[in-house]
């Protein structure tokens, strides 16, 4: 009973490379199509249909990219016109277009990721790779909020000294200048209070273990081997399912082979969105015989 | 059975001539609860550092330090850091990571214990501190109290035989500072595990210890039961300020007897020794010369008798002539009104607090008008409609809880926070009108919470030429930190440097953000007698605080924040006196017994001006029923008043007159 946010860190990181390493490695319009498809349905699942201002910004930024690369590259023999004697090319329009689908995708994937992936999830997931790393990144993650909390003090106490004069972009600059020197003299100061609180409670004295709140469950297994296999299948399937942009527009003929690739990423896609659904079904079901 | 043991301890610094800690021995048993004080620089810090191996200082040093029979040396690094806990001062630096089930992992991590241990103990500390609800939390969005709490439950995770703590609550305020003391004593008592700490704060920690060690320059000069300790105090002015204020209160009035440690000891006292026939110092005249009303309250006068003093009440009548002839009233009307004690009712609370201040300026200082502040669009408002005014050359504290929104109004106040509706007017000028700065030339400044957010040099010196402070017109000394780092000073000197550096604009209005947090109560009363100082010299001050002792001794007017606005304000005297929670430790002691005493002086005056009246036969029951103060005591205590009765007398008015006049109208002089 739990969507794809809820499983373990590291098998959420592993679906999520899987489906956005494919999309990045491969520039095949339908595995294109599909991640894209994939990605932004999951992320209306999650978020729903809310500040679409910056889903505008997305789609403005995947214009400019689609319509940047025929204004560069004039590869392909298709032209469409001419524009300052440079010859703009159908096949360079597409393959604008496929790279800019490619970079939505993993941008939208990257997005669900980093909502799921709290700071903690990412530590845990490091925390697995080397306890050390884990808690060096733990301590910075909480390092830089409160730099910059003190920073905000400074300047605030500075200000209300009246030793800022607002009016002089020299004077300012000379400001922000000294509390930051001032700043790495507290950083130090206050690293010591962290250090002597860190040896006290006996860092560095063996071999540090790692403490984490998640553990693996059968489905974590389950989402990691579907993600694996699905993953092998997906570039197996692809292996003779060609696309070439230039210097013509040139698809091989679907095989077999092909068409499972393509269902089988297919299903990679949409994997967060049936998972999700399917809890919603069954959460209903329940609810109902309630 | 002794689990920590000191033989002849000394600590030199390096570079430095006279030890921080000289030929120090005591020990202590299992399940003790033993409290630290002394001066800033006697060496306390040192003497708690050198008992945690890893945190000892490095320098000369010669002893030695057992725990459990074993020599500290002798430990392995493991025991070492199990076996003694340590909490420092600053909650938010004594954090290591972001998650506070991570923070709790941390010390178990460093062992190499399984995982499966540490979540069975993460699960028992979290249910035992109540850290469950904030379990999942970034250690940023905590509270100051739920930090230290946090940093308590990582220390004893470890499950250490020793717990030792360094001032762990001078940075919190009065209610989490006191949930902290009580799951020290809860820890204590339960567990029986063993407390050394060094706290500012000993009006709670005292009454809960079961020792009490004094240092002075490093030498040990005390170790016993509280009491005995605190009766051995009577030469030491400076260390006996830190006292709890029942303790404060029996040095006072020169007691002898059993010295009352907490406010329900300090009060039985009060009763048992004590009448009450007079309940009401009479009020002072105002510092401007203008009489204001002079009445002695008794209790058993009648409303509306002008003119009479009660039986009672003739020493008190003989104190304030002799009082408003000082202050060259003379030939004023003085009007010695006797009413009922009790009938005195908001209203006239009121009134009082508008004689108080109509004598001195009719002018703002500071003008807030339906002020209404928020931090994000779709944020709580912090400030409600907020309507505050602040008269020029008064001292006005502004008290209340964590979050009620005290601080943004200075910040506002100040222009540093825009509110989104309301006027804010400084010196009767909107704050718009302050153009290019000149809001904070010669006309405001504030000195924040936090003081290490002045400094940006490195040695005092520096930091005061930068800021062209001329420090021989302050009111105080700091030429001998001149040479010194500001973040290696101690929070009291730290204190004065930044005030310094602040008032070198020459402000006309000072704001000050809790200006006591992390003080010790001597430095607490040195800064009392700055401000004024600062006030006679024509400064309005605005002060937001917690502490509330300190607005009694210090401030003219003192207003009650709560959600966003003030809900009432008025004299110290008064505005303490209708408060049943909010307020001093003198007035919870002797508050139904004696009329607006609100300062442990008052009370003291009272006690003294109330001691001629030898214990009568009726106040039996009474002293009984306050338990530890049995029969015995009360013969004692009344043998005591009885010698004591004629030389009192004769000087009862003197020195009502002295302690009255230097507690609230020393500002105006």
């Amino acid at each position: 009973m739990r969507t794809i946010a809820e499983y373990n860190p590291f098998a959420v990181t592993v679906y999520f490379l899987a489906v956005a390493g494919t999309t990045m490695f491969s520039m095949n319009p339908v595995i294109l199509v599909l991640s894209l498809a994939g990605a932004l349905s999951y992320f209306f699942v999650r978020n729903g249909f809310r500040e679409m201002k910056s889903h505008l910004a997305f789609f403005l930024m995947f214009l400019f990219m689609a319509l940047l690369n025929p204004l560069i590259s004039h590869n392909g023999v298709t032209v469409l016109f001419v524009m300052n004697n440079n010859p703009v090319t159908l096949e360079a329009l597409v393959y604008g277009i496929a790279a800019a689908a490619m970079i939505l995708a993993v941008l939208y994937w990257f997005r669900s990721y980093s909502q799921i992936m709290t700071s903690d999830k990412l530590l845990y997931v490091f925390g697995v790779l080397s306890p050390r790393l884990a808690l060096i990144l733990s301590m910075a993650i909480r390092y830089v909020p409160l730099f910059g909390s003190q920073v905000k003090k400074v300047n605030q106490a500075q200000k209300a000294l009246g030793l800022y004069k607002e009016d002089n972009l020299v004077d300012s600059f000379r400001g922000g200048v000294r509390v930051f020197s001032v700043m790495v003299t507290w950083a130090l100061e206050n690293g010591i209070i962290t250090a002597d609180s860190m040896t006290a409670r006996g860092y560095g004295s063996g071999k540090r273990s790692h403490y984490s709140t998640f553990c693996f469950r059968r489905g974590d297994w389950i989402l990691m081997g579907i993600s694996c296999v699905l993953l092998i299948v997906t570039w197996i399937g692809l292996g003779d399912f060609t696309f070439n942009y230039y210097p013509a527009l040139k698809v091989s003929a679907l095989q077999k082979t092909g068409l499972i690739g393509c269902i089988s990423y297919g299903l990679l896609a949409f994997l967060p969105v049936i998972i999700e659904e399917k809890e919603t079904l069954k959460w209903n079901c329940l609810q109902s015989k309630i | 059975m002794e689990l920590l043991t000191i033989e002849n301890l000394s600590f030199t610094y390096p570079l430095c001539s006279t030890p921080a800690v000289t030929d120090v021995s005591f020990s202590v048993k299992k399940g003790e609860f033993v409290s630290i004080c002394g001066a800033t620089g006697s060496g306390k810090s040192t003497l708690l550092r050198l008992l945690k191996r890893e945190l000892a200082p490095l320098g000369e040093r010669s002893g030695q330090v057992y725990l459990d029979g074993t020599s500290q040396e002798a430990l392995s690094a493991d025991q070492a850091a199990r076996s003694i806990g340590f909490v420092m001062q600053r909650p938010e630096h004594q954090l290591v990571t972001d998650k506070v089930w991570h923070e709790l992992a941390f010390g178990l991590e460093n062992m190499g214990t399984p995982q499966s241990v540490i979540a069975r103990r993460i699960a028992e500390m979290a249910s035992y501190f109540g850290i469950e609800d904030w379990f999942e939390k970034n250690v940023t969005e905590l509270s100051g109290g739920q930090k230290q709490l946090l940093n308590l439950a990582a220390v004893m995770i470890m499950n250490p035989k020793i717990l030792i703590l360094d001032e762990p609550t001078a940075q919190l305020d009065p209610i989490a500072a006191s949930d902290f003391i009580a799951t020290l004593r809860k820890l204590n008592r339960e567990l029986s595990l063993t407390i050394l700490i060094v706290e500012h704060r000993l009006e709670e920690v005292i009454p809960i210890s079961d020792r009490l060690l004094v240092m002075e320059k490093g030498r040990l000069l005390a170790y016993d039961e509280p009491r005995a300790v605190i009766e051995g105090l009577k030469e030491k002015p400076e260390l006996l300020c830190a006292m709890p204020a029942a303790a404060r209160l029996y040095h006072a009035v020169q007691g002898t007897g059993e010295c009352p440690l907490d406010i329900s000891e300090g009060r039985a006292y009060i009763q048992a020794n004590f009448g009450n026939q007079i309940r009401r110092l009479p009020d002072k005249v105002d510092g401007s010369g203008k009489p204001g009303a002079v009445g002695i309250v008794t209790e058993s006068g009648k409303p509306g008798a002008v003119g009479i003093v009660a039986e009672s009440g003739k020493s008190g009548a003989v104190g304030s002539a002799a009082e408003s002839e000082k202050s060259g009233a003379a030939g004023s009307a003085v009007g010695i009104a006797a009413e009922s004690g009790r009938t005195k009712t908001g209203e006239n609370a009121i009134q009082t607090g508008r004689i108080g201040r109509a004598a001195k300026s009719d002018k703002t200082a500071l003008e807030l008008e339906n002020v209404y502040f928020r931090y994000g669009k779709h944020l709580p408002d912090v400030l409600h409609g907020l309507n505050l005014k602040v008269y020029e050359n008064e001292i006005f504290c502004l008290l209340g809880g964590n979050g009620s929104g005290k601080s943004t109004t200075l910040s506002a106040s100040a222009g540093l926070l825009k509110p989104y509706s309301g006027k804010v007017r400084v010196f009767g000028k909107r704050l718009k009108e302050y153009k290019n700065q000149s809001l904070y030339r010669e006309c405001l400044t504030m000195l924040p919470q936090d003081v290490q957010t002045v400094f940006l040099k490195n040695t005092v010196r520096e930091e005061l030429e930068e800021a062209k402070a001329e420090v021989s017109m302050l009111p105080f000394d700091i030429t001998c930190l001149y040479e010194k780092h500001p973040y290696d000073l101690s929070g009291g000197e730290q204190q004065l440097v930044a005030l310094a550096k602040v008032l070198a604009t020459k402000p006309k209005l000072l704001l000050l953000d809790e200006p006591t947090k992390g003080l010790d109560a001597h430095a607490k009363l040195g800064f009392i007698r700055i401000m004024k100082e600062l006030k006679a010299k024509g400064m309005t001050i605005v002060a937001v605080t917690h502490d509330v002792e300190f607005a009694a001794l210090c401030a003219d007017r003192c207003a009650l924040f709560f959600r966003g606005n003030v809900v009432s304000d008025g004299v110290p005297a008064d505005f303490f006196s209708e408060n049943h929670f909010y307020t001093t430790s003198a007035y919870r002691m002797a508050g139904d017994y004696y009329d607006r005493a609100v300062t442990i002086e008052e009370v003291a005056a009272l006690c003294r001006l109330n001691r001629k009246e030898a214990i009568q036969p009726g106040w039996k029951g009474m002293s009984s029923a306050a338990g530890k103060h049995g029969a015995e005591k009360m013969a004692e205590a009344g043998k005591m008043t009885e010698a004591g009765k004629t030389e009192e007398a004769g000087k009862m008015a003197e020195e009502e007159k002295t302690t009255g006049a230097t507690e609230r109208t020393g500002g105006s002089r």
